[in-house]
C-alpha cells in the first residue's frame, strides 16, 4: 500500500531506484547474517581447520563431529532439561496470570484500577539489576538457592507486566456486549472468562507465548545468580562454563551455541508474525 | 444509605447491587495472584533495595548493620562508578543513535515495496531471537585476533596480516561491544518503524505524488515528523534497555579489561557477587532505578505530547 | 477548448475490469459531477485523471496535453481527498503551503498566497492551528484551500462531503458552489449521493460497472434518462418501476401487479418489458378517474409534501407517491391512483428507454 514511501513508481520513465535498493539491502543482509552463518560454520568444523583461519570459508565437507560430541555430553542433555522445566511453567505461569489481571482491568474496572494497571506494566521498564539483591537474599532465607524454583518464580513475576498490558489491550477489542450477554445468559465472571474471552484472545496468547518463550530460553542474568552447581544450570550459563571444557574446540561452541538456539529458532521461524506483532504492540502502546 | 435503602426495594437496583457484588468478588479472585506474586517477587524487592542500601550486608550473613548514607557517599567517590557511569551513556548514547537510525533506514528501505521485503525483515530481525550467549559468542569470534572474521577481512583489503584484539584493548572493548549489541537491537527498531509506516494513512503519500514533493522531500516533511509515535518507542526502547546491557558485556569482556567496558549494571553485579559488597551493590542498584524512573517519566511525558497530535 | 478529455480510458486490477473504455470531455469552467454506486469505478477513474493509477489503456488529456503517463505533480491537478488528508503535525497554514514549499518558492509569496486561499475560505484565523484542533468542516477548507493555491487547470473532489453530518454537508454543498462560481475553474467532482450530484453538477456523469451510462444535465437525466439504471438511481424517492404483461389488449399497456393487472388505456409502446413512474407523477384520484386501487401501508410527512408507500391490492408490488401533505390519508386507507400518462416511461428486455410514438 505504501509502495510510494521510498521511491516513485515506475511511470513509463526508467527507475533506478528499485534496483538501488535491493542493491543495498542485499549488501546489509549479508553483512547482518554473516555473524550467524559464522556460527553455522564453526560447527561442521574441525577445530583444526578453524584454528587455521578456515572459519569463514564455505567447507568441502560437512563435519558432524562437533553435534556429535555436543549431543553425547550428559550435561547438555541436564542443561536442556532444566532450561525446559523453567521455561514451560514460567510461560505459562506468567500468561495465567496476565490473562487474570488483563482481564479485570479490560472488563471489571473499578476505582483505582488505572494507577494498579500502571504500576504493574511500569514493571517492564525498569532493569533486573534493581531487584536482584533482595531477590537474592529472600531465596537464599528461604533455601531455595541452587534449585530451579527462584528462576521459574521470577520469570513468572517479571512476566506480569508485558503479560497483563497484552491481554488488557486484546480483551478491550472483545466487545461488553458478548460478556454482558453470556451474563444474561446466567454464566458467571469465570465462564464468561473461560469460555467466551479466552477462546477469542488466542492469537493474544500465541503472542505472549512466542515472546516469553524467547526471553526465558535464552535468559542468562536469572539463572546466573540463583544457581551455582552444575546440576542446576540452564543451557546458556553451560555454554559460558563448557567453554573451560572445550576452551579451544571451537566448532564444539558453536555447535552447542546452534543446539542452545533451536527452540527459539523454531519459534522465530514459526511464530515470526506473533513474534513481531508482540514486539510492536508491547512497545507501540507501552 | 437512602439510595441504598430505596434500591434494595426496587428488583432492577437489586440486581444491579448483585452485579456489583459479582463484579468485586471475581475482582478479587482474579487479581489476588497476579498483584500477589507482582509484590512479593518486584515491589517488595524494589523498596528492600533502598533498605539494604542503608547496610553493610555481605551476602552470607544473616545479619547486616546499618552504616546510614556511607553507601551513598563512597559511590560519590568511588572512581570506579564515575567510570562504569560513563560507559554507561556512551552506552546509551550509541545504543540510541545506531539501532535508531539503522532500524529507520532499513525500515524505509523495505517499507519501499522491493521484492524480497519479507526476506529482508525476517534476516534484519534473526538476530532478536538469538540469546545475548550466543550474540556474544559469535562476536567474541568476529574480533578474535588470529582468526576473526573482522581481523580477515582487514588483512584481505590491506593485503598484510592484521592481528589486533579488539576486545581485549580499552581502547576499543566497549565499542566492538556496543556494535555487537546495535547488530541485536537494529531489527527491534525496525519491525517498531514498519508498524510505523503502515499506520501512515496512504492519502497522505498520494497529496505527497499531486504536489510534486521529491522522494526526500517526502521523508523528511511527511515520513519522519509522522514516524515520530515510533521513534519515541524506540528511543525509550534503546534507554532502557541500554540500562539493563549486562548479558552481552558479561559474555563478551566481563567489564575488562581494566574496567574499559563496565557499566553501571556490570559495576553492580561485580560488587555485589564478586566482592559480596550486596549494601553497596544495592546503593547502586537505587542509583539504576532512580535513572530508570527518570527516563520513563520523561517517555510518558512524550508520549502524551505525541499523542496529543498524532492521536 | 476542453479542460479534460478521456479517450477510451480503461482500467483493470487484476481479473477485474473496473474502467470499460470511457470516453468523456469537460468543458473549460464545467461543474462535472461523477455519480453512481459504490464500486462502480468513479473514484477509480478519478485516481486516474491524477496519476494516482496508471491507465491501462486510452489516453487522458488536461488542458489539451496528453498527460496519459505523466507523474501526478507534472498534471496540473489538485485532489481534495474523502478524509482530506491533513498533515497532522503541520498547521493550517504550512498544510495549505504545502505544494509552494516543496517548490521551494519564496517565503513572501508563500505567505501571501496562503493568505489568499484563507480569505476566500474564511479560515483566516486558523492558520496556526493543528489539524485535530479542528471541525470537519473547516478541515474540508483547509484541504480545499490546498488545492486551490496551486491554481490547477482541473479541481478533483473525491467524495468530500462524505465525512460531514447532514447539516454540514448541505452548507459545504453550497460553498463548493459558490467557490465554483468565483473561481470559474472546471471541477470534477465524484460522489454516490445522487442528491449532491443533482444540485451541484453543471453536467452529470452516471457511471456503473465502469462504464458511462448517461451524460447530461441534472434536468435532462431526471426528464430524460437514458435507460432503467438511470432512471432508477437519479431522483429521490427513487422511480416505481412495474413489468409490464406481454399478452396485453390492444393500444393499452397492461401492467403486471400479482394475480390482478393495471390497464392503461391509449398509452403502448411496442417492446416495452416494464414501465417507469417517478412518485410525484403518481396521483389521487376518485373511483372512476383511478387507473388502480392501493392500499396505503405508511405516510411519511415531510412537511411541505407526504411520501405515501402504497401496496398494490392483491399484489406486494410496492409503489411510492408524492402528494401533497393536505390529503387526509391514513395507513390502511383504500385509495385510488392516476398514472400521469405522459410522463410514463417504457423500458425494453435490456433496460433501455423506448421513445413514444
Amino acid at each position: 500500500m505504501v509502495d510510494a514511501a521510498a521511491i516513485d513508481r515506475p511511470l513509463r520513465d526508467f527507475n533506478p531506484w528499485p534496483a538501488v535498493i535491493v542493491v543495498c539491502l542485499v549488501c546489509l543482509a549479508v553483512l547482518f547474517l554473516a555473524p550467524t552463518l559464522g556460527v553455522l560454520l564453526s560447527s561442521v568444523k574441525t577445530t583444526r581447520d578453524i584454528a587455521f583461519g578456515e572459519l569463514w570459508t564455505i567447507p568441502d565437507t560437512l563435519f558432524l563431529g562437533n553435534f556429535g560430541e555436543v549431543i553425547a555430553n550428559p550435561a547438555v542433555h541436564r542443561y536442556i532439561l532444566n532450561t525446559i522445566l523453567v521455561t514451560v511453567p514460567a510461560t505459562a505461569a506468567s500468561i495465567a496470570l496476565g490473562v487474570f489481571a488483563g482481564y479485570v482491568f479490560s472488563k471489571l474496572p473499578f476505582r483505582g484500577s488505572d494507577v494498579l494497571f500502571l504500576i504493574l506494566v511500569s514493571g517492564m521498564f525498569f532493569p533486573p539489576q534493581v531487584i536482584l539483591i533482595p531477590l537474592f537474599r529472600l531465596f537464599n532465607t528461604m533455601g531455595l538457592i541452587d534449585t530451579l524454583w527462584p528462576i521459574i518464580i521470577v520469570h513468572t513475576a517479571l512476566g506480569i507486566p508485558i503479560c497483563t498490558l497484552l491481554m488488557r489491550n486484546f480483551f478491550a477489542t472483545v466487545p461488553n456486549a458478548l460478556r454482558e450477554a453470556a451474563i444474561l445468559e446466567g454464566a458467571n465472571e469465570w465462564q464468561v472468562l473461560m469460555r467466551v474471552a479466552l477462546p477469542l484472545s488466542l492469537p493474544a496468547i500465541a503472542v505472549l507465548a512466542t515472546l516469553q518463550f524467547t526471553w526465558i530460553w535464552n535468559d542468562f542474568l536469572w539463572p546466573l545468580i540463583f544457581t551455582n552447581s552444575d546440576e542446576k544450570r540452564t543451557i546458556m550459563i553451560g555454554i559460558v562454563n563448557l567453554k573451560g571444557q572445550y576452551s579451544v574446540a571451537w566448532g564444539v561452541q558453536g555447535a552447542l551455541s546452534l543446539i542452545a538456539s533451536i527452540p527459539t529458532l523454531i519459534v522465530f521461524l514459526f511464530f515470526q508474525r506473533y513474534f513481531i506483532k508482540g514486539m510492536t504492540m508491547g512497545a507501540v502502546k507501552g | 444509605m437512602k439510595g441504598v435503602r430505596a434500591g434494595s426495594r426496587s428488583p432492577i437496583f437489586c440486581g444491579a447491587r448483585r452485579m456489583e457484588q459479582s463484579n468485586r468478588f471475581w475482582r478479587t479472585v482474579l487479581l489476588a495472584a497476579p498483584v500477589a506474586v507482582f509484590t512479593v517477587f518486584v515491589i517488595w524487592p524494589l523498596l528492600s533495595s533502598f533498605h539494604y542500601s542503608f547496610t553493610n550486608w555481605n551476602g552470607f550473613n544473616r545479619e547486616f548493620d546499618y552504616v546510614g548514607f556511607s553507601n551513598y557517599a563512597k559511590i560519590v567517590t568511588d572512581k570506579l562508578f564515575l567510570n562504569a557511569a560513563i560507559n554507561t551513556v556512551i552506552w546509551m548514547v550509541a545504543a540510541i543513535l545506531l539501532p535508531t537510525l539503522l532500524g529507520l533506514g532499513l525500515a524505509l528501505l523495505i517499507d519501499s515495496r522491493v521484492p524480497g521485503g519479507t526476506m529482508f525483515k525476517s534476516i534484519f530481525y534473526l538476530p532478536i531471537c538469538l540469546s545475548a550467549v550466543v550474540v556474544g559468542q559469535i562476536w567474541v569470534w568476529i574480533y578474535q585476533p588470529d582468526w576473526g572474521l573482522l581481523n580477515t577481512v582487514i588483512g584481505l583489503v590491506s593485503g598484510e596480516e592484521f592481528r589486533y584484539p579488539w576486545l581485549a584493548k580499552p581502547d576499543t572493548a566497549l565499542g566492538s561491544v556496543i556494535i555487537a549489541w546495535a547488530w541485536q537491537q537494529t531489527g527491534l527498531s525496525m519491525v517498531i518503524y514498519l508498524a510505523g509506516l503502515t499506520s501512515i494513512p496512504e492519502d497522505l503519500i498520494e497529496v505527497c505524488e499531486i504536489e510534486g514533493a521529491t522522494a526526500w522531500q517526502r521523508i523528511r516533511m511527511l515520513i519522519i515528523p509522522l514516524l515520530t509515535p515510533a521513534t519515541v518507542v524506540v528511543i525509550a526502547l534503546s534507554v532502557i534497555n541500554s540500562l539493563k546491557g549486562f548479558d552481552i558485556l558479561y559474555i563478551m569482556t566481563g567489564g575488562g579489561p581494566f574496567h574499559s567496558s563496565d557499566t553501571l549494571a556490570m559495576h553492580m553485579y561485580n560488587e555485589s557477587f564478586k566482592k559480596y559488597l550486596m549494601g553497596y551493590g544495592s546503593a547502586i542498584s537505587v542509583v539504576l532505578f532512580l535513572i530508570a524512573l527518570t527516563i520513563i517519566r520523561i517517555y510518558f511525558r512524550q508520549l502524551r505530547r505525541v499523542d496529543e497530535i498524532y492521536g | 477548448m476542453a479542460d479534460l478529455r478521456l479517450e477510451n480510458v480503461s482500467k483493470r486490477f487484476g481479473d477485474v475490469q473496473v474502467i470499460n473504455g470511457v470516453d468523456f470531455a469537460a468543458k473549460h469552467g464545467e461543474f462535472v459531477v461523477f455519480v453512481g454506486p459504490s464500486g462502480c469505478g468513479k473514484s477509480t477513474l478519478l485516481r486516474l485523471i491524477t496519476g494516482l493509477e496508471e491507465t491501462g489503456g486510452g489516453r487522458i488529456f488536461i488542458g489539451g496535453a496528453d498527460v496519459t503517463g505523466m507523474k501526478p505533480s507534472k498534471r496540473g491537478v489538485a485532489m481534495v481527498f474523502q478524509s482530506y488528508a491533513l498533515f497532522p503535525h503541520m498547521t493550517v497554514e504550512d498544510n495549505i503551503g504545502f505544494g509552494l514549499r516543496l517548490a521551494k518558492l519564496p517565503k513572501e509569496e508563500i505567505g501571501r498566497r496562503v493568505a489568499e486561499a484563507a480569505r476566500i475560505l474564511q479560515i483566516e484565523d486558523l492558520l496556526e492551528r493543528k489539524p485535530r484542533q479542528l471541525s470537519g468542516g473547516q478541515r474540508q477548507r483547509v484541504a480545499i484551500g490546498r488545492s486551490i493555491i496551486r491554481d490547477p487547470k482541473v479541481f478533483l473532489f473525491d467524495e468530500p462531503l462524505s465525512n460531514l453530518d447532514a447539516a454540514l454537508r448541505v452548507q459545504m454543498r453550497l460553498e463548493i458552489a459558490r467557490l465554483h462560481k468565483r473561481l470559474g475553474a472546471t471541477m470534477i467532482y465524484v460522489t454516490h449521493d445522487q442528491t449532491e450530484a443533482m444540485t451541484l453538477a453543471d453536467r452529470i456523469v452516471v457511471i456503473n460497472r465502469g462504464r458511462i451510462e448517461q451524460v447530461g444535465s441534472p434536468i435532462d437525466l431526471y426528464d430524460h434518462p437514458a435507460n432503467r439504471f438511470v432512471s432508477g438511481f437519479i431522483g429521490s424517492p427513487a422511480m416505481n418501476f412495474i413489468d409490464v404483461n406481454e399478452h396485453g389488449p390492444e393500444n393499452c399497456t397492461s401492467l403486471g401487479a400479482g394475480s390482478a393487472s393495471i390497464e392503461l388505456d391509449g398509452c403502448q409502446v411496442a417492446g416495452a418489458t416494464a414501465i417507469g413512474i417517478r412518485p410525484e407523477h403518481l396521483e389521487l384520484a376518485g373511483p372512476e378517474e383511478g387507473d388502480f386501487p392501493a392500499t396505503v401501508e405508511i405516510i411519511e410527512k415531510l412537511g411541505a409534501e407526504s411520501l405515501v408507500y402504497l401496496q398494490f391490492d392483491g399484489s406486494d408490488l410496492p409503489l411510492t407517491m408524492r402528494t401533497s401533505p393536505e390529503h387526509p390519508l391514513c395507513a390502511g386507507e383504500t385509495v385510488h391512483v392516476r398514472f400521469n400518462k405522459d410522463r410514463i416511461h417504457f423500458f425494453d428486455r435490456d433496460g433501455k428507454i423506448l421513445n413514444r410514438p
